[in-house]
Parts: C-alpha cells; sequence; structure tokens
C-alpha cells in the first residue's frame, strides 16, 4: 500500500506531545494498511467529514456482540481499510495484566490485524483496532483457545462490567469490586454475548463514593461502596493533623496556606455540615453525613469508613455526547455486598429492574430515560422500594396527591348514583 | 396460552420475512405471542441466529435482527 500526502496529519507530529500519526506511521512498517488510515483520516481533515461507515453483520459464530463492523466509504482509495473491524476484549477486572499475556495477545494481533491497540476504549475494554472480515473467526478461535480471553460486550448487550482497583489496593473499598464484577461477568455471560435488550446496558463496580470507574456518571447500574454506621476516628491521628505531623491530603495535595486548616479544608467544606471541632477533639453527626469521602480523603489517617459495609445502587447514568449526559439517581441506599452468597441481594435488584426495562423500554431508550419517562415514583413502585427523603430531588410543585386503587378503601369500585344523592343532601 | 418455542421461532421467522422493515429490534417480536415474556422472545430469536435463519445487524451501540435473506447485501 503506498504512502500517502499527508500535510495535515503531518502537523499532528509536531509539538511536545505524543502523536498518534508517528504510532501510526511507525506501525504501518509493519502493517502497510495503517498508510491507508492516515490517507482516509486526511481525507476526512478536507472533506470534515468523516469516512468511516459503521455497523454491518459481522460477528463470530455464536456471539452477538463484541465485534463492531467498520468500513471505509472511500474503499477504492484505500483499499488497506476497506473493512477495518474493531474488536472489543474483555478487560480483566481492575485492568490487572499479565505482561506475557499482553505480549501474546499483541503477537497475535499483529498476526490477524492491524497491530494497533486501545487501552482502553471509553467502553472500558481493551480494544483491537482494524482486521478484515476472514480474519474474524481464525482470531477468535486462537483468542479463545491459546489466550484463553474472550470478547467484550457491544450493541443492545449487557456491557463488559468494570470495576475500581478496589480492594486490591484501596483502603476505602467498601466492597469487594472485583469479586463483583467477576461474579456478575459470568452469571451473566449470555447478556454479554447475545442481545437482551432495548438498549446498551452497563454496570460499574466503585468501592467508595470517589468512584475512581465513574460509575455515577456512566453506568446504566452502579454499585458506589458506602457504610451504614459511623466514620472511625482516630483522635490522636486528628491531632497529628493539626501539629502538621501528617500531612493533608495523605501529602499529595499540599495544603494551601502554611498550615493545615481543619476549619477550611474539611469542616466548611462538607456538604452537610456535620462536623465541627470541640477543642482539638473533631465531632461528627454521623446521621447527618451522606458519605462523600471528602474528609476521609483528606485526613486518611484519622479517619476510616465504617465497619457495616456495603453499596447503595444508583441507576440510569448516560453519556451520550449528542443526547446530553445524566448522571445516576439513587435507587437503592445500601445493600450489602457479599461474595459468600453471590451477591444475592444485588442480582435480585438487577433482574427485577431487567425484567421491567425490557418490556417497558422502548427501542434505544436507556434505563435512565425510560425512569425519566415514568417517573420516579412509578419506577420505585416496580423496584419494590419505599420511597426516602434522599429520593426526593425538589418540593413537589404540583399540588395534588394520587392515589392508587390498593390505596383507597373499598377501591374505585363505588355507586355513584348513591355518591350523588349523599352529595345531593 | 403461550406459545412453545418452536412455534414462536416460527412466528419471528415469518414476521422478519414479511416485515415492511428489513431489520428488526427484539422488541418488535414481542406482538409475535403477546402471553410470552420478553426473555423467552429474545432466547427465541437469538436460537435463529445460531441456527443461521437470521443474523444480527449491529451498529456497535445497538442490535438488530434480520431474516438471512434480507440481511444488506453491503454488509455481507
Amino acid at each position: 500500500m503506498p504512502k500517502h500526502d499527508t500535510p495535515l496529519m503531518d502537523e499532528l507530529e509536531k509539538g511536545p506531545w505524543p502523536s498518534f500519526v508517528s504510532d501510526l506511521k511507525r506501525q504501518a512498517e509493519k502493517s502497510p494498511q495503517c498508510w491507508d488510515i492516515v490517507g482516509q483520516m486526511e481525507l476526512s481533515y478536507k472533506d470534515r467529514m468523516t469516512h468511516w461507515k459503521h455497523g454491518g453483520i459481522v460477528g463470530v459464530f455464536g456471539y452477538g456482540g463484541g465485534i463492531v463492523g467498520r468500513y471505509s466509504d472511500v474503499p477504492d482509495k484505500f483499499p488497506g481499510v476497506a473493512h477495518f473491524h474493531t474488536v472489543r476484549l474483555n478487560q480483566p477486572s481492575s485492568k490487572f495484566y499479565r505482561t506475557d499475556l499482553l505480549r501474546k495477545l499483541c503477537d497475535l494481533w499483529e498476526k490477524r490485524g492491524s497491530g494497533m491497540t486501545n487501552l482502553h476504549g471509553s467502553t472500558g475494554d481493551l480494544i483491537l483496532l482494524g482486521t478484515k472480515t476472514e480474519e474474524l473467526e481464525p482470531l477468535f478461535y486462537e483468542l479463545t483457545h491459546d489466550l484463553e480471553w474472550d470478547l467484550g460486550g457491544s450493541g443492545s448487550n449487557l456491557r463488559t462490567p468494570a470495576c475500581c482497583i478496589g480492594k486490591a489496593r484501596c483502603e476505602w473499598a467498601c466492597y469487594d469490586t472485583q469479586a463483583a464484577c467477576y461474579a456478575m461477568t459470568m452469571k451473566y455471560q449470555d447478556e454479554i454475548h447475545r442481545p437482551a435488550f432495548p438498549y446498551k446496558f452497563k454496570f460499574k463496580f466503585s468501592g467508595c463514593a470517589n468512584d475512581c470507574v465513574a460509575a455515577l456518571a456512566r453506568s446504566d447500574l452502579s454499585a458506589i461502596g458506602t457504610w451504614r454506621d459511623n466514620i472511625r476516628i482516630d483522635q490522636a491521628e486528628v491531632k497529628n493533623y493539626l501539629s502538621g505531623a501528617n500531612k493533608a491530603n495523605g501529602g499529595g495535595t499540599p495544603a494551601k496556606g502554611d498550615k493545615f486548616d481543619i476549619q477550611k479544608e474539611v469542616i466548611d467544606l462538607c456538604p452537610t455540615g456535620c462536623m465541627w471541632m470541640e477543642g482539638d477533639t473533631l465531632k461528627i453527626d454521623d446521621a447527618e453525613c451522606t458519605r462523600c469521602m471528602h474528609c476521609l480523603n483528606v485526613m486518611p489517617k484519622a479517619l476510616r469508613p465504617g465497619l457495616d459495609q456495603g453499596a447503595s445502587l444508583l441507576m440510569g447514568a448516560k453519556a451520550p455526547i449528542l443526547d446530553g449526559a445524566q448522571l445516576g439517581t439513587l435507587i437503592v441506599p445500601f445493600i450489602k455486598m457479599d461474595p459468600e452468597n453471590e451477591f444475592e441481594e444485588l442480582v435480585d435488584v438487577i433482574e427485577k429492574c431487567w425484567d421491567y426495562w425490557m418490556e417497558n423500554g422502548k427501542n434505544r431508550e436507556r434505563l435512565g430515560e425510560t425512569i425519566q419517562r415514568v417517573g420516579l415514583p412509578t419506577f420505585l413502585r416496580v423496584m419494590e422500594i419505599e420511597p426516602i427523603p434522599q429520593h426526593v430531588r425538589e418540593p413537589r410543585s404540583n399540588p395534588y396527591v394520587f392515589w392508587r386503587e390498593e390505596e383507597v378503601e373499598g377501591g374505585w369500585q363505588r355507586d355513584i348514583k348513591e355518591f350523588r344523592k349523599k352529595h345531593a343532601q | 396460552m403461550a406459545l412453545s418455542n418452536e412455534e414462536l421461532k416460527e412466528k419471528i421467522l415469518e414476521k422478519s420475512l414479511k416485515s415492511p422493515k428489513g431489520q428488526l429490534y427484539v422488541k418488535d417480536f414481542y406482538a409475535c405471542d403477546p402471553e410470552a415474556k420478553p426473555r423467552a422472545v429474545k432466547n427465541a430469536a437469538n436460537e435463529l441466529v445460531k441456527e443461521g435463519k437470521m443474523v444480527f445487524w449491529s451498529s456497535g451501540s445497538t442490535t438488530m435482527y434480520a431474516h438471512k435473506e434480507r440481511a444488506k447485501e453491503g454488509d455481507k
């Protein structure tokens, strides 16, 4: 494949930052089709429109996801990328890779595809960029049989679940995010590999409200670690922060000003104002605490999560650029996340939600859009969850109270003539 | 009474062949048996793909089903 004249792309190699154009050119020495990517991109820059078509019937036998069809709409000019499909691989929990496996994967991908990868795509998967239709089945066979590596989700499937680093390295993780992610991945293999839903559905597991996997913003169902009892306080360590012996923010972010100011940096920034000092003793009204993690982040030696740990479940987040993003809504304030019972409480919530959404969700409607359409009260009723103050976003603007039939004595059955007789009196 | 799995598959196949639209969402098949659970309809449609009678068409973000004979030529 010939090199193309690409003055616009070449501009992206100038400057101090790493350049994907340089990477493409380097890879093109081994995989000549990469010259055509650079050429097609140059044309897109000139035309100010993409020359990729996406979608198609490509896939591997038995699977309805994991491969995304990509085609060039100018295949005569760039035959090397006439079809250039994307492959999504299920990343390991918390993205802990074995380096020998990564080397084998790169070798396989240079043999069966362009050699270009994306670690990681916005889906969270390990992405292999660009192969031909006829290479898909051999690639899949070698991936699954030689590397024991599976495809991830795409299309109207359950997408590859993702989790934060969890208890592997983080003392704040309130449940074992890797165990939950792995358990749900294995339990819902059918939903990951074959389309099941009106649209995509994503799980993400964060061990605490710092939410390192951005579950709150991106997943239809986020499990965010929290605790029910009180924050554990070590008053001796609080004093060490006050004296400067302990560095705030674990030493990662220097304290503003000369000295750590607990009033300014912790107490005044508490979103619910539930903290105060009595002399040099820190007090917390835990009933008012929202478990936002700010104080724990600033003073990690002095403050730790409580011991009655589990997760809050939020639903309905999505992040499409055009339609508008939406953060998750708190649905279940607390559940235990217990690997011993195979996350039974979580599974109950998931399946109740799926049953409703599969039946009532419109085509291409994310769960968050369904909740918005039917209203949170209806959705909570479906989920058999009693509303709590935290479910209320704002004071009501509608003065009417609507009763359901089962809440009214005698239901809706009444004799209207009898009623009017009384009314006339 | 809900249709048997084989009857449901036949209805789905017929719909995918006769529908004015060449590609259908899984929800479009729910009407093939209003008494069947969505999950049963989904499973029946996926079995038809496995048997080679239907194909998946995926944009990458959403997935549709098409009768094998009506799959877009350009996508083959």
